[in-house]
């Protein structure tokens, strides 16, 4: 028992014992997520709804893209595709360079689980359990230990703030202090990719903007590679990348350093949809 | 916060192959389950409490019925022809009464099929947005069916335990009443106790009981696991 779980307590924290060669190897790879003419085709009320139409994208490690678009532009497709909650009719998403099409059942888990962390406009925490449990849960999935997987979480709940909520249920927090449990939820497993789905949708303008601050914050001191999902100008200032999607396209992409930038506000960032 | 930079696990190991998510070992799992149960306390004493009444309605009716008719049988004949005069075994002489009580004993096994299934079905089609959740965090389908498998199994064998000691106590009370602790001057009503009946009885009431509640929280269970995550997440019940 002791030997399993120290096992899975390896599993749980990753590969430590990486090569210099392996290293190399990444990084001569910069893509970290890579998505190649996807198309996704709904069917509502017998109409088709062509959500999204040839879309490529690639994402560097360490990078802070915002997907931007109206609402019914595909930007939450493009999220699920992404995060291999959902499958694109044509096309193929590429996480590390593998296809996630062609990923059983176990290694998608895996994925989802270790790989990407993902943060809902809805919150999405388990309602009966404190913000400590919900922390705790990849983790368990993961097959660390009760104990670990409590310390582990309550050290980053420390981390977004929440150090005196920890067993408070998500009804007892705001919408605010939510977020911040799910985005300590996300980072519960060390992922790689922080997906971000309208982080900021429900939230008011002041703790939007906390809640940007923390991806923010995780992007330049973990080299968590973020993507989010947003209509919210205020998340551009924090951005790489945006990429504006019209219609189930990509009608453009910026640069950080092409849009004006002024005292964290965006100047300009209307004409994006123009 | 940190400032080191962590090295992010890669989607492929060493020999190149892709990482897999491994099952989970059972008392990790029992572990999950029965704080599940413990968590949502409430929600199952309710789900639990339709269990037990179901049980307890159809184990009242078999043993009952069982009671009355091994007195019926087994009972000295002068006692028999007191005890019919009085009119206690017309349910069991009489062919109508006698249709009555089949109709009774299949209207329980109908009543709890019908409430357990949907106490179950109910209770998991409510949770299929936080089984989306969990997909989405990683669990493996198999996971979500083992949880709800052990939570199911543990809310059925508590519920039709309880279920079975009231409809036993009921059934025993109501002989207690009918005749009396002596049936007639030496023939106690305990010696007359089809035991080995009452015991086939609690064993079917048993296998049923649980059998079902799995049944109905596995069916809908399965069905969740194998939706995709946002589909569950979205899912409006």
């Amino acid at each position: 028992m002791a030997e399993e779980q120290k096992q899975n307590t390896a599993v749980a924290n990753g590969d430590q014992g990486k090569t210099d060669e392996e290293q190399a190897k990444e990084l001569l790879s910069s893509h970290v997520v890579r998505a190649v003419g996807l198309t996704k085709v709904y069917e509502m009320g017998g109409e088709k709804v062509h959500a999204l139409r040839g879309v490529d994208l690639t994402v560097d490690r360490g990078e802070y893209v915002s997907i931007m678009g109206p609402s019914g532009s595909g930007k939450s497709t493009l999220f699920n595709m992404i995060g291999g909650l959902d499958k694109p009719d044509t096309g193929e998403v590429f996480i590390d360079e593998v296809d996630i099409a062609s990923l059983d059942t176990f290694e998608l888990a895996w994925l989802r689980c270790h790989k990407i962390g993902y943060i809902f406009q809805t919150f999405n925490l388990i309602p009966v359990a404190s913000a400590l449990e919900n922390v705790m849960m990849p983790m368990l999935f993961a097959g660390m230990s009760q104990a670990d997987a409590q310390d582990k979480a309550a050290d980053i709940l420390r981390k977004v703030g929440l150090e005196k909520r920890l067993l408070n249920k998500p009804n007892e927090l705001s919408g605010g202090q939510q977020q911040r449990v799910a985005c300590a939820r996300a980072l519960a497993n060390d992922p790689a990719i922080i997906l971000a789905d309208e982080p900021t949708g429900n939230l008011d303008l002041k703790t939007g903007e906390e809640i940007i601050r923390i991806l923010g914050e995780l992007k330049s001191e973990f080299g968590v590679t973020v993507i989010s999902a947003t209509h919210d100008h205020k998340m551009l200032a924090a951005s790489d990348r945006v990429i504006v999607l019209t219609d189930g396209q990509i009608t453009k992409i910026k640069k950080r350093s092409e849009l004006k930038i002024q005292e964290g506000t965006i100047e300009g960032g209307q004409d994006l949809f123009d | 916060m940190a400032t080191q930079r962590q090295n992010h696990t890669s989607l492929v190991d060493r020999s190149g192959q892709v990482r897999r998510q491994r099952q989970l070992t059972g008392k990790q799992v029992l572990l999950m389950a029965w704080k599940n149960i413990t968590v949502r306390m409430g929600r199952s004493m309710l789900v639990t409490s339709g269990i037990v009444l179901a049980l307890a309605f159809l184990t009242y009716i078999m043993s009952s019925d069982a009671i009355l008719r091994s007195v019926l049988e087994n009972a000295p004949p002068s006692v028999k022809e007191t005890l019919s005069e009085s009119g206690k075994f017309a349910v069991l002489e009489d062919a109508d009464a006698q249709i009555q009580t089949r109709w009774m004993v299949g209207l329980a096994l109908l009543v709890s099929f019908v409430g357990i299934l949907n106490a179950m079905l109910l209770s998991v089609t409510e949770r299929y947005a936080e089984i989306g959740t969990m997909k989405c965090l990683g669990a493996l389908d198999s996971l979500i069916v083992r949880l709800f498998l052990l939570e199911s199994f543990f809310q059925g064998i508590a519920g039709t335990t309880v279920g079975i000691l009231i409809g036993l106590l009921l059934a025993f009370t109501e002989s207690l009443f009918g005749f009396g602790w002596t049936v007639a001057e030496g023939v106690p009503l305990m010696g007359l106790v089809p035991w080995n009946g009452i015991f086939s009885i609690i064993g079917i009431a048993m296998l049923a009981g649980v059998a079902l509640t799995v049944a109905g929280a596995l069916y809908p269970g399965w069905r969740a696991a194998k939706m995709k995550p946002v589909e569950a997440m979205r899912a409006q019940v």
